[in-house]
């Protein structure tokens, strides 16, 4: 029974995600002519999709916790060297394969050290 | 008949087409390797987050948003209400919106059935690739530049769904010692950084992390919506001040 309603929950999910994704793909190209955007909504629009990925990244990397050690965790100082890796090479690529090497070195060291 | 017909379009094409379409894959070729790469990611995070390999073929399929994806996952595995995951999802893609209205003027020509099909595989990379070349350009909508983003849009489309696919089928082999899950938050990362390119974009990074970072333990992640709305704010309130800071010092 739960794996039955879950199972459309899921379903659910990924309809509606195909619906954002067909709203805010194709609704401008395809009505553009008749909405146009108002320069002040076009500029706040910037911002919504680094707060959102932000607000998504930032929980994943730093768990709330009054427990430095949990707060400068091995996932956040592997991100702070993929982020600086970007800096220095403007390639995504090295984003992610930058991270994991990082992420893997340092739970390496933390095995071995203590 | 279908055949005949995907065969008359084939020897339609024009060799001047067929060269603006090779153009336009030369440009994605290196992009196209962090695209592979992100979406053999995303398909293993969809597994590992509860998906059937089912579900997640479809998800890859029919959403072909990799950061919305991403997005969703963790408050799919959380069981947030569907209004959540849907708002996140808009918010995410909303740069679509934003690519759409840039790219209209290019396209605006075309039958609504084919701006619909080209509209549905606009991707980050087609987008700036495409802008970086034809950008400036007095003249828009020839035929030399349709070809050319299909030329970047539809090998993305491929390489994207491959990988995706292969990433759910074959991502159960890589051993759970490797953390694969965190290569998708570092793939989220990968879009974020090259966005933050101005004070206001970094002052909205600042307000929106931190605000997430606090709101984390909120019920639903609401959280999310809460740094979103601040994170928006931010920004639009930190580009009027340094507007007017320009204008002080300029005028």
């Amino acid at each position: 029974m739960v794996s039955w309603n879950f199972d459309w929950y899921m379903l659910g999910a990924i309809m509606l995600l195909c619906l954002c994704s067909f709203l805010t793909r194709c609704s401008y190209m395809l009505f553009g002519d008749k909405f146009p955007l108002s320069d002040g909504v076009r500029s706040a629009l910037r911002y919504a999709p680094v707060a959102a990925l932000v607000g998504i990244i930032i929980p994943e990397l730093i768990p709330l916790s009054a427990n430095p050690a949990l707060i400068i965790n091995s996932r956040a100082i592997a991100a702070v060297v993929a982020v600086i890796l970007y800096l220095r090479t403007s390639n995504a690529l090295y984003v992610i394969l930058g991270g994991m090497v990082a992420l893997w070195v340092i739970d390496l060291l933390r095995n071995v050290v203590f | 008949m279908l055949f005949k017909q995907i065969n008359q379009f084939f020897r339609s094409i024009t060799s001047a087409q067929k060269r603006a379409f090779l153009a336009g894959l030369r440009e994605a070729v290196t992009p196209l390797i962090a695209v592979g790469t992100w979406g053999f990611v995303t398909g293993i995070a969809m597994v590992k987050s509860g998906l059937t390999e089912g579900m997640a073929v479809l998800m890859t399929l029919l959403v072909y948003a990799g950061s919305a994806q991403l997005t969703a996952l963790p408050l799919i595995e959380s069981g947030a209400p569907l209004w959540l995951i849907f708002a996140a999802g808009m918010v995410v893609n909303v740069r679509f919106i934003i690519f759409g209205a840039a790219l209209q003027p290019y396209f605006r020509h075309l039958s609504k059935p084919k701006l619909g099909v080209l509209s549905f595989l606009i991707s980050d990379i087609g987008f700036v690739i495409f802008m970086s070349r034809y950008g400036g350009s007095k003249r828009v909508g020839t035929n030399q530049q349709l070809w050319y983003f299909l030329g970047i849009l539809v090998p993305g489309w491929v390489v994207w769904n491959a990988s995706s696919i292969i990433g759910v089928y074959m991502g159960g082999l890589v051993p759970q010692s490797w953390s694969l899950e965190f290569a998708a938050t570092l793939a989220l990362l990968a879009i974020v950084v090259p966005l933050v390119k101005t004070q206001p974009m970094v002052l909205c990074l600042i307000i929106a992390g931190s605000v997430a970072w606090v709101t984390q333990n909120l019920p639903l992640r609401l959280g999310l919506a809460v740094a979103v709305i601040a994170g928006v704010a931010a920004g639009v309130i930190g580009e009027k001040y340094a507007s007017r800071e320009k204008r002080r010092i300029h005028g």
